[in-house]
């Protein structure tokens, strides 16, 4: 070939062609999905929980989709399009270091389980590789009247001192327990 | 003797690029070494600043957007001038994109670290602020090469300038693509994402490093490419069967099933342009396996295209749906993303870097440096991606007999440690190259006259 903007021109003509059939034509079309009947948004506490999963990346070691296959029916049931409405940024994720999360709210609804694991995985599942959370929470001598103590088992706790609830854990925690897939009424069996 | 037509500038051009990506290539693979020790050791470092969310981010962000985006644009623009037969047009526009780059990787990693982030979207969790900087750098370096290419005192464009240009324009494409919002709320975002994080591998490091693949190996081989044809069968089978196979990142999920079908169709279709591409250069190799061996910089392009025939034949395989079954969500995956972006790109880069900063700088790396960070290198890669398959493999194995999820970690963990031992050796490959980069630029005052010999024989 010896006209470059030619080159320049094929290029960008058929790349741009692509890119708007197989991105933007597909966002386009899969933004309008109806909800799953019975999703509701997220509150301001879950939603401000949601941040705090992206802003740690909990979403690379934990999936938020669980596929028509037998050894996902432990997540929940399989996941349909209508479930991801209002999950933006989508956290759907490609990597189970850990479970997948799509369903845990039910599966584990316990604050007090949720803030001790979130402080230190290894207090409650020996052998787990989930980083601890440690600054999420706030460490004190004693607890302020409005505040929630949480239980951290010796000797994973800080000696002589409490640990309570810091607003990103608290939040965060709602966010988990949100997660809770809707049946999908007449069609499931 | 020094390469035709450099002058100072395009010499101290190609260092600022090979010096600053060898900055990013220490600092993002040392992040990747304290990642590797967090599976056996968990609690290893738990400051926010430390934690392995972040640090995830900012160690794939920065081997690509830094490390690897640098070292082969400055390889490559080094190339598009030499094989337009005049001195590099567009200067500025090429300092602007070293610039550019690297303001992007500090306030990238900087953002990154602050928990700052674009939705955990795999390589593009740069801030779209951030992304925009970088995308800058990108269309400078391109307004740079088609410049050069436009006036070339070349009869035909070489094919090395066909896969940088097309790299360029594609990648600002799918940079605008993946930052407009208006098209990517849930499952949208998610076929947005799986377009983009393949594309963002496939047509932009994939491009650099065949260009630049194409220009080392004829000339430090002294003999012509075996098929220019083939060469341009893999640019256009490339360009068109690429952008198709993003969602096989998505199989199983509520993305329509013909979707997914269609990407893992042309998955398999893949194997023309990997097939074309690799063999190209295998051929071009064969019957001067002495030379190559004899050479500072040809085995790593040799390992660099075998990665690139193994790593891109994996992906085609990984793809169809009972492999998916057994290996989406595990380690396996990690496995196949370090045999492409490290044995496949890195090499490329290595080799480029070795082949042609010499002759530019007129001072050759150490033999015996450049010895260990090859062996390092690949065996410490090849460790790394053995173990995460084993690990991989069992992973999906446990699951699908419905062990407790506990079990598939337990199972990896001796596995990860065995990564974390290959990735000290990778690092330490990096020190060396940083080494070599030093005695290539700065360190040594003595010019060698010896690398004038195609084959780099002696150096």
């Amino acid at each position: 070939m010896r006209n470059v903007w030619v080159l320049v021109g094929a290029s960008a003509g058929i790349y741009g062609a692509l890119a708007f059939v197989m991105g933007v034509l597909p966002g386009i079309v899969l933004s309008h999905v109806p909800a799953t009947p019975g999703l509701r948004p997220l509150t301001a506490e879950q939603a401000a929980g949601r941040e705090v999963y992206v802003s740690e990346g909990c979403a690379y070691c934990h999936s938020q989709v669980v596929r028509p296959l037998a050894q996902d029916k432990a997540f929940g049931r399989p996941s349909v399009a209508g479930d991801y409405v209002y999950a933006t940024p989508e956290l759907l994720s490609d990597h189970r270091n850990g479970p997948d999360l799509t369903n845990v709210g039910t599966r584990q609804p316990s604050d007090v389980w949720n803030a001790i694991h979130l402080y230190e995985p290894r207090a409650l599942v020996a052998g787990s590789i989930m980083p601890a959370y440690p600054y999420l929470f706030i460490v004190r001598t004693k607890a302020l009247a409005n505040e929630t103590v949480v239980p951290v088992p010796a000797p994973w706790g800080p000696p002589g001192e409490v640990v309570v609830m810091g607003p990103q854990a608290k939040a965060l925690i709602a966010y988990i327990e949100s997660l809770k897939q809707v049946p999908l009424g007449a069609r499931s069996p | 003797m020094l390469a035709d037509n450099i002058d100072r500038q395009e010499r101290s051009l190609f260092v600022a690029f090979t010096v600053s990506a060898t900055f990013w290539l220490l600092l993002t693979t040392a992040v990747g070494l304290l990642m590797s020790f967090k599976f056996p050791y968990p609690d290893l470092a738990t400051s926010p600043y430390l934690s392995f969310g972040r640090l995830r981010a900012i160690h794939t962000n920065g081997t690509f957007f830094g490390w690897a985006s640098l070292a082969l644009t400055g390889a490559a623009l080094y190339v598009a001038a030499r094989t337009s037969g005049i001195p590099l047009a567009g200067r500025r526009f090429a300092w602007f994109s070293l610039w550019c780059y690297n303001i992007a990787a500090t306030l990238g990693t900087v953002t990154l670290d602050l928990g700052m982030n674009n939705g955990d979207q795999e390589y593009r969790e740069w801030v779209w602020w951030v992304a925009a900087i970088f995308l800058l750098a990108v269309v400078s370096a391109g307004i740079s090469t088609v410049w050069t290419v436009a006036k070339r005192a070349e009869h035909d464009i070489y094919l090395s300038n066909w896969y940088f240009i097309g790299g360029y324009i594609f990648t600002t494409i799918l940079g605008v693509t993946a930052a407009l919002p208006w098209y990517q709320y849930g499952l949208g975002q998610v076929a947005v994402q799986g377009f983009y994080m393949h594309n963002a591998v496939g047509m932009w490091f994939t491009f650099l490093a065949l260009g630049i693949t194409y220009y080392v190996l004829p000339k430090l081989l002294n003999r012509p490419i075996y098929s220019y044809a083939l060469g341009i069968l893999g640019f256009w089978t490339n360009l068109v069967f690429y952008p198709v196979i993003g969602a096989h990142h998505f199989e199983f999920t509520p993305l329509p099933w013909w979707f997914q079908t269609l990407a893992i169709v042309f998955s398999v279709g893949m194997l023309v342009p990997v097939w074309a591409g690799s063999g190209n250069f295998l051929l071009t190799m064969r019957g001067r396996w002495e030379s190559v061996r004899r050479s500072l910089a040809l085995p790593f392009i040799f390992f660099g295209v075998l990665c690139y025939f193994l790593g891109s034949t994996q992906g085609t395989v990984e793809a169809l749906r009972s492999a998916q079954a057994y290996w989406h969500f595990t380690n396996f995956t990690i496995g196949h993303s370090h045999l492409t972006m490290y044995g496949f790109i890195s090499f490329i880069a290595w080799g480029g870097i070795y082949a042609l900063l010499p002759r530019v700088t007129g001072r050759a790396p150490s033999v015996l440096v450049t010895g260990m960070h090859f062996w390092l290198a690949s065996l410490g890669v090849g460790i790394y991606v053995i173990v995460l398959s084993v690990a991989g493999t069992l992973q999906g194995v446990h699951w699908i007999a419905g062990d407790p999820f506990i079990v598939s970690v337990e199972s990896a963990q001796p596995f990860w440690l065995g990564r974390a031992v290959a990735g000290i050796m990778m690092f330490a490959a990096h020190v060396l190259f940083a080494y070599n980069v030093f005695i290539m630029t700065v360190g040594s005052p003595e010019r060698s006259a010896s690398l004038a010999q195609p084959s780099g024989a002696k150096a």
